[in-house]
């Protein structure tokens, strides 16, 4: 039964990984309370915010969010030390997720390669990082059943599916999209260098309607907003929830996960947007507030019983802090590529991920950024002091001839790289939080060695006339590690299902349990994950 | 069900309000930060907004929105203490020269605040927006020139132009026409 303070199972985050689970445990049976730090709104609103935003701000994806002061999340606007995300250490962990109900699938570009076999044991296979707890063949289900959930389409020939050395046991449920100009010609470009440049498997429905939803008319506008829900976001599951009974409460800032004599999870409690503080009762909890969130919250939650936070007797909890770190290339070309036709992102090298180099470096993913080049190179154009005819060409030849390849890089599970609470508070008198983050020597090696040299070979393939690369690394967006998996309770944070080896009652799903991520957009991962863990919970259920 | 409190500082209600607004634009078919081109046009006098396309027109050889010169008018009366004048002054210059394009008179303009401000023009005219910045004020989305360039190829991002699996296209080279607008 649900009451306003009570359900059988509590899910702390409406998030993608927060509704996988929420509409499992709804079909079996179960009475579902969702406690959303954030505001609920309509497409419509986000849209508009879009398209009102100044061109020169329109890659700040948060201009689109604007955080709510009770639910603050990164934004582009801020000084550092007001930012909502404190840094400290080399480089920055500089996220942009959101605090919405629907959370950061609103504006994810919808990649969703997975793992490889080799990818899940690191350790074993090249002495580095950690290994999965588990292999490929227990994930592939998950996987097969995540493409059919979130409506993931891709390419029907094996040869151009990912990963080549893991099994697939189904198709996907949707043909790959179509490539752009630009991509046909890249792929054609990095061909003649040995690279198979391969379809996105993405969520994104191929041709057709899916889940509820219109089949992708090329808005190129999947980051920040997908204007039709083409895309698939998370906010589109909740209104299904709606239906199937959930009760949502939005606006409210989960503070603290209690625990009772037992160590077994008792309650949560929030904040509203009053400052009240609310406690919530249940038979099981799932928090699926995002890598980073969960952490912090596991953190401030810390009591007598649990000194270094709830969920942390190893010590884990916020350390291997992980990402995807990224440098762009960006190559103005002799032809024209024309960039922004279809999804923005369509397309990628893998294979340069792998190989036994992975003793030494990391490996890295390529991909050709098919955004509309207009919002980069208008300003640039217009301050060269044309006029007429010759503005109009020069920002039709900048707008055709520039694009952008990112080389995305495998880092290793570091404990250094963590989280921690911040003295600063933000609005509701909560810590923020703090990240050391130094992307390591694996990376570095990487991109001297390996990934520079390749991406400068691609660049000189493509006919480049000037090249500029960005002078550090940038975050991809793909929390990872902060509440890592592992089999040994003193070495991790959850079990093979993301259960808290501390509180049996207690489930940490999504990018925090991954023990290593390789160069691929995980979220995919993150909803496998949610899966396996929908499962758990459903049979821990039966037996409650 | 979902559940929302109350807004205890009226926040949410201004979103929903700009909300409103911005919706009514939409339909009105034009987009902008002041969300009322009403206002706009009232703020600028109707000889100095009619001034302003003038000058627009000679600057930009295209089809220009009056509705979105009634947003760039007005800013640019905020910004520039001299703006009548200047108008004044550069299409005297055009006159002079009987210039049919800009190319005929622009490198006649005076280096200076006289060619700041012709630049600035063409400068919001093609980014839609006053300056570069976060705080910049936005005349249009849309229609901001710079995507009338490449109309022909490239989505202006949220405006498909194509359809379902439709965007495979050759490879439009760049000596193909530009589109006229
Ligand atoms: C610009 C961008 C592009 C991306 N593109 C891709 C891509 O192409 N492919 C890919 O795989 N991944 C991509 N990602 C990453 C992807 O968005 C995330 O991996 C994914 O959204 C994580 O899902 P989640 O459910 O774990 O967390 P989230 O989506 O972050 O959801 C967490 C939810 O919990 C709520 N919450 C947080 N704290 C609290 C609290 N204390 N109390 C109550 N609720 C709380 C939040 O408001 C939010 O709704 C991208 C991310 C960004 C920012
Ligand atoms: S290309 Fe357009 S329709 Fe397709 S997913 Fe992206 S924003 Fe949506």
């Amino acid at each position: 039964m649900v009451t306003k303070n009570s359900a059988d199972v509590v899910i702390v985050g409406t998030g993608v990984v927060g509704v996988v689970i929420a509409e499992q445990l709804l079909d079996a049976g179960h009475s579902v309370l969702m406690i959303e730090a954030g505001p609920r709104v309509s497409r419509a609103e986000v849209v508009e915010n879009w398209r009102n935003a100044p061109l020169g701000v329109k890659g700040d994806t948060s201009v689109a969010y604007p955080p709510r002061p009770w639910a603050p999340h990164p934004t582009g606007a801020e000084k550092p030390e007001n930012a909502y995300l404190q840094f400290t250490g080399p480089d920055a962990y500089d996220q942009t997720f959101i605090r919405y109900a629907g959370g950061s699938t609103w504006h994810w570009a919808g990649t969703s390669w997975r793992l490889t076999p080799e990818d899940m044991r690191l350790n074993s296979l090249y002495g580095v990082g950690r290994d999965w707890a588990f292999d490929y063949d227990t994930l592939e289900p998950y996987y097969v059943r995540t493409e059919h959930k979130l409506g993931i389409c891709g390419p029907s020939d094996r040869a151009q599916q990912w990963p080549q050395t893991g099994a697939r046991s189904a198709d996907y449920p949707m043909p790959a999209l179509p490539f752009s100009p630009g991509e046909v010609r890249f792929t054609d470009v990095v061909k003649t260098l040995g690279y198979n440049n391969i379809p996105v498997s993405q969520a994104r429905n191929s041709g057709m309607p899916y889940d509820g939803r219109p089949a992708c008319c090329a808005n190129n506008n999947c980051v920040p907003v997908c204007p039709v829900a083409a895309k698939y976001d998370a906010e589109t599951a909740l209104h299904r929830l709606e239906k199937k009974g959930v009760t949502l409460l939005v606006d409210s800032v989960v503070y603290q996960v209690e625990t009772n004599a037992q160590n077994k999870i008792e309650a949560v409690s929030y904040y509203d947007q009053h400052k009240q503080s609310h406690r919530i009762t249940g038979k099981l909890f799932v928090l699926a507030c995002n890598g980073l969130e969960n952490p912090k919250l596991l953190l401030m939650s810390k009591d007598d019983r649990n000194p270094n936070g709830v969920a942390n007797s190893s010590d884990q909890v916020g350390r291997n802090m992980m990402d995807h770190p990224a440098r762009s290339f960006t190559v103005t070309t002799k032809d024209p590529y024309w960039s922004g036709v279809g999804p923005v992102v369509n397309s990628g090298i893998m294979q340069t991920s792998q190989g036994s180099f992975r003793s030494e470096h990391a490996g890295a993913y390529f991909r050709y950024n098919n955004f509309a080049r207009n919002r980069f190179v208008t300003f640039a154009a217009l301050k060269k002091g044309l006029v007429g005819k010759a503005l109009d060409e020069e920002i039709r030849r900048m707008t055709a001839c520039t694009a952008d390849i990112v080389a995305a890089h495998e880092i290793l599970a570091d404990p250094n790289n963590r989280l921690t609470l911040s003295d600063k508070k933000d609005w509701l008198g909560l810590p923020k939080p703090s990240i050391h983050y130094d992307v390591g020597d694996y990376v570095r090696k990487s991109w001297e060695a390996y990934s520079q040299p390749i991406g400068k070979q691609i660049a000189e393939a493509m006919g480049a006339v000037d090249i500029k690369i960005s002078p550090k690394f940038n975050n991809s967006k793909h929390i990872m590690g902060g509440t890592i998996m592992g089999k040994d309770a003193s070495n991790s944070v959850v079990d093979v299902d993301c259960r808290s080896h501390d509180h049996e009652n207690l489930f940490i799903p999504g990018g925090g349990a991954m023990a290593a991520g390789a160069c691929g957009n995980s979220t995919i991962t993150m909803v496998a994950l949610a899966l396996k863990a929908g499962d758990a919970i459903v049979d821990q259920m039966r037996g409650a | 069900m979902t559940r929302q409190s109350n807004d205890p500082n009226g926040k949410l209600m201004m979103s929903r309000r700009g909300m409103l607004l911005s919706g009514a634009t939409l339909l009105a078919g034009s987009m902008a930060a002041s969300l009322c081109p009403g206002m706009a046009l009232a703020a600028v006098d109707a000889g100095a907004q009619s001034r302003f396309m003038q000058l627009s027109n000679l600057l930009i050889d295209h089809r220009l929105n009056p509705d979105v010169g009634a947003r760039i008018a007005e800013t640019a009366t905020g910004q520039y203490t001299n703006f009548a004048g200047m108008l004044d002054a550069i299409i005297a210059i055009a006159e002079k020269k009987q210039a049919k394009t800009v190319e005929e008179f622009f490198g006649d303009i005076p280096e200076g605040e006289l060619k700041d401000f012709a630049h600035w023009v063409i400068f919001a005219w093609y980014s839609g927006c006053s300056s570069e910045k976060r705080d910049a004020k936005v005349f249009t989305y849309e229609e901001a020139l710079t995507f009338k360039t490449t109309s022909d190829v490239v989505t202006i991002p949220s405006y498909g132009i194509s359809g379902p699996n439709l965007w495979t296209r050759p490879n439009v080279p760049l000596s193909a026409p530009m589109p006229r607008f």
